[in-house]
């Protein structure tokens, strides 16, 4: 026989509770750790967020205006119509007014002026991106100096822009 | 556990999708909560972002095509879903971005769901002041503890810019914190 005898001994059904005081310890001390910013959440806060979730889940969304891609154009338009409209009624003389005698700041005034509640991403669906350039979004092409200010201006140390100097 | 592949095959099944979904949402709950805690501070408005992000979840699961780990998609979705919310509450209110930030700490101050100490409270101003991308590189280190490669996947940001990132808002949090 080679049966070593263990002298320890451990109180009675020790390992029987252990996973049940391990889980209870390690959740006590998680709720402290993410109470170490000071957050806190109502009692019982998660317990019903999944139904929350599903009564979200099945209420229908309010009937929302899309602006499909073959309406932009048409969208655009009743824009320029309505400025139209407003130049005409204002304007004494009688000439004929095309889309091109309307001035971009009168567009622009229009979109300022009357909330339209459009999300950028409606805007983007609105906007031909395949005409767009660069220079139509910015004024001013940037010049060296002008980057150099701005990184001297934001950056704390050159450094940490991790920048090659071999490039 | 299951495990991450097969959770998604039964979110993408009809007929499995919503015990599936259950399981997502008991195992990703608390997770995204603090995330979208730390970016918009108000319990109330936490709860509405994290629902928001569970219901853009489960209707965009379908389209998951498994470039990244689940958990960093979901990730990004809290983190965007978060950011729009308060870029749309920065335009409905009429003001700029660091008001807004103000606002949301004085409100933090009074918050009964905020029992931070004065140190606690200093930090929140402190990273109130910080650039939207530092700040997120701040809570997601310092709070959540998430590697930078798993930020990384989320953020879709390099490595290397990250940890730029991270370092600067530690310096700017002790600066702000040694002068007030």
């Amino acid at each position: 026989m080679n049966k070593k005898i263990n002298s320890f001994k451990t109180p009675e059904d020790y390992f029987e509770g252990f996973t049940d005081k391990l889980i209870t310890k390690l959740s006590e001390e998680l709720t402290i750790e993410k109470k170490t910013d000071g957050f806190t959440i109502p009692d019982a806060y998660f317990d019903s967020l999944y139904q929350n979730i599903q009564n979200k889940l099945h209420t229908p969304d309010p009937k929302v205006f899309r602006i499909n891609t073959f309406k932009k154009y048409y969208y655009v338009s009743a824009v320029a119509a309505v400025v139209l409209l407003f130049i005409g009624i204002t304007l004494t003389n009688k000439t004929k007014i095309t889309f091109d005698d309307i001035a971009i700041s009168d567009i622009e005034n229009y979109f300022d002026d009357n909330d339209l509640d459009m999300s950028t991403y409606e805007l983007a669906q609105m906007l031909p991106i395949d005409e767009l350039e660069i220079k139509d979004i910015i004024d001013n092409q940037l010049n060296d100096e002008n980057i150099i200010d701005y990184i001297d201006n934001s950056i704390d140390n050159f450094e940490e822009l991790n920048l090659d100097p071999n490039e | 556990m299951v495990s991450e592949e097969l959770l998604i095959q039964q979110l993408q099944a009809p007929d499995t999708q919503a015990s599936a979904f259950q399981l997502l949402v008991d195992t990703y709950k608390e997770k995204l909560y603090w995330h979208i805690r730390r970016i918009v501070l108000d319990h109330d408005d936490a709860d509405d972002v994290l629902q928001n992000t569970f219901i853009k979840i489960f209707r965009n699961i379908g389209g998951f095509k498994g470039e990244c780990k689940l958990y960093s998609w979901m990730y990004r979705i809290a983190t965007n879903e978060a950011l729009t919310f308060i870029k749309e509450k920065t335009k409905k209110l009429g003001f700029s971005d660091s008001e807004v930030q103000e606002k949301m700490i004085n409100k933090l101050e009074s918050d009964v769901y905020f029992e931070g100490d004065f140190i606690q409270l200093q930090l929140q101003k402190a990273i109130a002041t910080l650039p939207e991308k530092q700040k997120l590189v701040f809570n997601m280190k310092y709070f959540e503890a998430l590697k930078y490669e798993e930020m990384s996947e989320i953020l879709e940001t390099s490595v290397g810019a990250l940890k730029t990132s991270y370092h600067l808002a530690m310096k700017k949090i002790e600066s702000f914190l040694k002068e007030n």
